[in-house]
């Protein structure tokens, strides 16, 4: 089936300082076992960018088998029916290509950029392993990828400081039984014990074209390329039903503060202060988002400009103090970030940070505030789209966990649509002493001074 | 029943490519260099000043990253509140860092706002107000940006191996951005005599790129360059000497750690060097992409790591070459071994032609890849002001990247790779590691304690 998109004219609030926004093209397709495809022309560079999602992530992961999506994502790389152990990076680089797959709690994305002439390369190496990867797993794969996945959580977290923050975040901010208690990377003792059986079986419940998204961003023909696609996955059965995930069902309070000490090897305290917040692809998500631009994005929001600039109580950084953590299953994240200047004492840190926090509830943006955060979040998002493999991946978002790749378009003024009585208005629903995880990490007592 | 193809796919005829094309010109005294991209809604507006940290003065490392974050730390007339929020009103996001060899500081900035971007990046890089109190503050968060790298892995190993490779009198012997003891001496009057000697019209390249239809570029020359005056002060070429004691295992104490951050290499040549396609291609088949030798026998054969890397970091004035990888403490030893090892075996047999080719490959199809955005053609436009490219270097390169053959690679790989005077670092638990890395025959083994 086929239905190509119409493309709407934006009705956006009159603002100042936001650019006209680019609305790019696209069609949507789906191919008869279930596979749905989207194709954006754009003929600005003779790039590529092929971007497939399959809609499992580490929230449809079992208890005791917590980090098997993402150990699975890194089997995915080892060869499959008709490509060899080598070939899947070593196709793509002698193309002149990047490619890659993140795993994450709502998904399992893959990814090639390639120059456009090498459109067919990338899309015959998604169908065999899509089609044909068990031809190719062996014990041998697994092991090895144990192993470099183990090293990929100590790399990223168990041997930096403060790594530890993003695992208990999700510990504390969502009960045992919710999915997003545990983070994508699992435990070491669930990769341990994970086996080819589980591979085996993980891949014949979730890897099948009915439960993927195709996006293809670049310099291509949409009628040729449609008809790539076909050849090289139409020849794989849809599955035809999956199983339900685990239920994400959960209160939009956390119910209590969660509070935890954690003595690290680090220079400095530094706090994290998480809040459970609504669904990410909810009017009242978009509303966290501008909420968390005004409090803490940029150089001009308030938190900045009160600890950083005002009294020199946190590390200045160009990135964000506060940053939403966009989840569609029951309840997302939001998070301030607040490491303490040397010298200074973390609960005057922590107390500053509330009293801002807790005023958003009572003191919506003003109109310069607003016009600040929408043309932020404006380039943001312009910055994202900017190139053919961040649309792409867009538009393979959009459209797995919604079903409507327009949100390309038409999210942004969405967002821009948030009134600051919105604001307000969630920040009193959020920033709640009973709806917050907070950690904070201190420098161990000085073992053993040499 | 699943039906796949079987037979991989031919690609079809490659489509031609150049750097986006792009003019120079002179306003008001100053060159700009303009890049029309069309149809990204996103722009660059960069200023590209030789203000880079070879030319700061004896002592006072670290002072040119201190004067680039100061630069948005308000103006004469904006307080650093106040010059935030006119830039992000806009959209704009401002970008000021430096590296060995030249400061930039600037906007990314939707295109219909050039204009008042350019006005601002003028008022920083013209008027900063550079008070005390600002600049000690600067200063005492670039302090805790440093304790912080030295907590983490992989900066800490950075900074003992160029301690450990350059002699001390040499610039690079410390980070471009300093290190504690020096940035803890800088003063406010040090920030601003860099600034009045390093900013000037003479040391500074305007470079605009992206969707320029409704941008009048000389009006932005003019913004920046109308009525500066003054000249750069000139400075020598850096001091670029080694120690001359390689085949050692500086080991770094990190009680606890779970992995190890391995370092391994030498010093290097200038970007200038005559073989420098043919060195730098072999290092990207060493350890310069996924397909690479150390990703395969550290990664992908022993599990030892998540990802091992390595190549050269070719300055102005010289540079580095390094093979890394954060490696599982237990496999400290042998991870180390087989890092020197593969060295080695580029340096004795170098490269196999269907290696070569796929590197070559992969250099010269990234081409378009790389350069997809205005950020990217900005800084490619930014090397090209450093190191004083033709305007055709781009496209010259990768036809040098395309022709380069076994012979000269494998030449270079035999004069550019010294497997026997190698500097290994190692950021690692001590307790652990030492006894086995004094077994492997790569030197002896020094223990260095950090303070608490």
């Amino acid at each position: 089936m086929t239905v190509r998109g119409t493309l709407l004219a934006l009705h956006l609030p009159r603002l100042t300082a936001v650019p006209t926004l680019p609305s790019y093209p696209f069609s949507r397709h789906r191919l008869d076992n279930g596979l749905r495809v989207v194709i954006s022309e754009d003929h600005l560079a003779p790039v590529v960018a092929v971007n497939l999602w399959y809609d499992v992530g580490s929230r449809h992961e079992a208890p005791g088998k917590t980090g098997f999506a993402h150990l699975f994502e890194h089997l995915m790389f080892q060869g499959s029916k008709n490509v060899s152990r080598n070939d899947h990076f070593g196709l793509i680089s002698a193309a002149g290509g990047t490619l890659n797959g993140t795993t994450w709690c709502d998904r399992t994305n893959y990814f090639e950029t390639v120059p456009a002439n090498h459109l067919e390369t990338a899309l015959w190496l998604e169908a065999d392993r899509m089609g044909g990867l068990l031809d190719a797993l062996d014990q041998d794969n697994l092991d090895n990828q144990r192993e470099v996945v183990k090293n990929e959580k100590r790399q990223t977290r168990d041997n930096q400081p403060y790594g530890a923050w993003l695992e208990l975040l999700h510990e504390h901010g969502f009960p045992e039984s919710h999915p997003y208690h545990h983070t994508t990377i699992g435990s070491m003792a669930d990769l341990d014990a994970a086996s080819l059986e589980d591979a085996r079986s993980f891949y014949s419940t979730w890897y099948a074209p009915d439960n993927a998204v195709l996006s293809i961003v670049g310099d291509v023909d949409t009628d040729a390329t449609l008809a790539a696609v076909e050849r090289y996955f139409g020849g794989i059965p849809a599955k035809g039903s999956f199983p339900q995930p685990p239920s994400t069902e959960i209160a939009a309070h956390i119910g209590q503060e969660i509070r935890r000490h954690v003595p690290d090897r680090v220079p400095v305290p530094r706090a994290f202060i998480g809040y459970r917040c609504p669904p990410f692809g909810t009017p009242d998500f978009d509303a966290v988002e501008v909420l968390g631009t005004v409090l803490g994005g940029g150089r001009g929001s308030r938190l900045y400009k009160a600890l950083v600039l005002d009294r020199p109580l946190l590390q200045a950084s160009d990135g964000d103090i506060m940053s939403s953590w966009p989840f569609v299953g029951g309840a997302s994240l939001t998070v301030a970030d607040l490491p303490a200047r040397e010298g200074v004492d973390i609960a005057e840190l922590e107390a500053a940070y509330h009293e801002l926090a807790d005023a958003a509830a009572t003191q919506p943006p003003t109109d310069e505030e607003m016009t600040r955060a929408r043309a932020l979040i404006t380039s943001e998002w312009l910055h994202h789209l900017a190139n053919v493999d961040g649309r792409a991946d867009m538009f393979s978002q959009f459209t797995t966990l919604f079903d409507d790749p327009g949100l390309v378009n038409d999210m942004l003024p969405r967002v821009l649509a948030v009134t600051p009585e919105d604001v307000a208005r969630v920040a009193g629903e959020v920033l709640r002493p009973d709806n917050r995880v907070v950690l904070v990490f201190e420098p161990e007592a000085a073992e053993v001074a040499a | 029943m699943t039906t796949l193809v079987a037979e991989r796919p031919e690609p079809a005829p490659p489509r031609p490519w150049r750097f986006p094309s792009f003019e120079r010109r002179t306003v008001a005294g100053g060159p700009v260099i303009a890049c029309d991209v069309p149809g990204r809604p996103l722009a660059m507006v960069l200023l590209v000043l030789d203000a880079g940290a070879v030319t700061e003065p004896a002592g006072k490392e670290g002072v040119a990253l201190l004067l680039a974050r100061a630069l948005s730390e308000g103006t004469r007339t904006k307080s650093a509140y106040e010059f935030a929020v006119a830039g992000e009103r806009l959209g704009a996001n401002w970008r000021a860092d430096t590296d060995w060899d030249a400061m930039r500081c600037g906007f990314e900035v939707p295109a219909g706002e050039l204009q008042a971007a350019a006005d601002l990046l003028a008022e920083a890089v013209r008027d900063p107000g550079l008070d005390d109190e600002t600049l000690l503050r600067v200063r005492d968060e670039r302090l805790d940006e440093v304790r912080l790298e030295l907590s983490q892995p992989g900066p800490r190993a950075g900074m003992a191996f160029v301690d450990a490779v350059f002699s001390s009198d040499s610039r690079y012997a410390v980070r471009d951005g300093g290190d504690l003891t020096t940035v803890a001496a800088l003063t406010p009057d040090d920030v601003r005599a860099f600034h009045a000697a390093r900013f000037a019209p003479d040391a500074a390249t305007l470079v605009v790129v992206g969707d320029l239809a409704g941008t009048d570029v000389d009006a932005l020359g003019r913004s920046v360059f109308e009525g500066w005056t003054g000249t750069a002060t000139p400075v020598a070429p850096p001091v670029v000497s080694t120690r001359g004691e390689n085949k050692r295992i500086i080991l770094v104490d990190r009680p606890g750690s779970v992995q190890s951050m391995l370092y391994s290499g030498h010093d290097a040549p200038a970007r200038a060097v005559e073989d420098y396609v043919p060195m730098t291609t072999m290092a990207l088949s060493l350890g310069g992409m996924f397909s690479s030798r150390l990703m395969y026998r550290l990664r992908e054969d022993k599990g030892y790591t998540y990802g091992a890397y390595g190549g050269y970091d070719c300055r102005r004035h010289g540079g580095v070459f390094v093979a890394r990888a954060a490696v599982h403490t237990e496999v400290t030893a042998p991870a180390l071994a087989d890092t020197v090892a593969e060295i080695r075996r580029m340096h004795d047999d170098g490269l196999e032609e269907d290696e070569l080719d796929l590197a070559r490959r992969y250099r010269s199809g990234i081409f378009p890849i790389n350069f997809a955005g205005s950020p990217a053609v900005a800084a490619g436009l930014s090397d090209l002001i450093v190191h004083g490219f033709p305007d055709d270097h781009f496209d010259r390169l990768r036809a040098q990247i395309e022709a380069v053959t076994t012979d000269e690679v494998n030449t270079a790989a035999q004069k550019r790779l010294r497997p026997d005077d190698l500097v290994n670092v190692v950021v690692g638990d001590a307790s652990v590691v030492a006894e086995s890395l004094g077994e492997i025959g790569l030197g002896p083994v020094q223990v260095v304690t950090d303070e608490a």
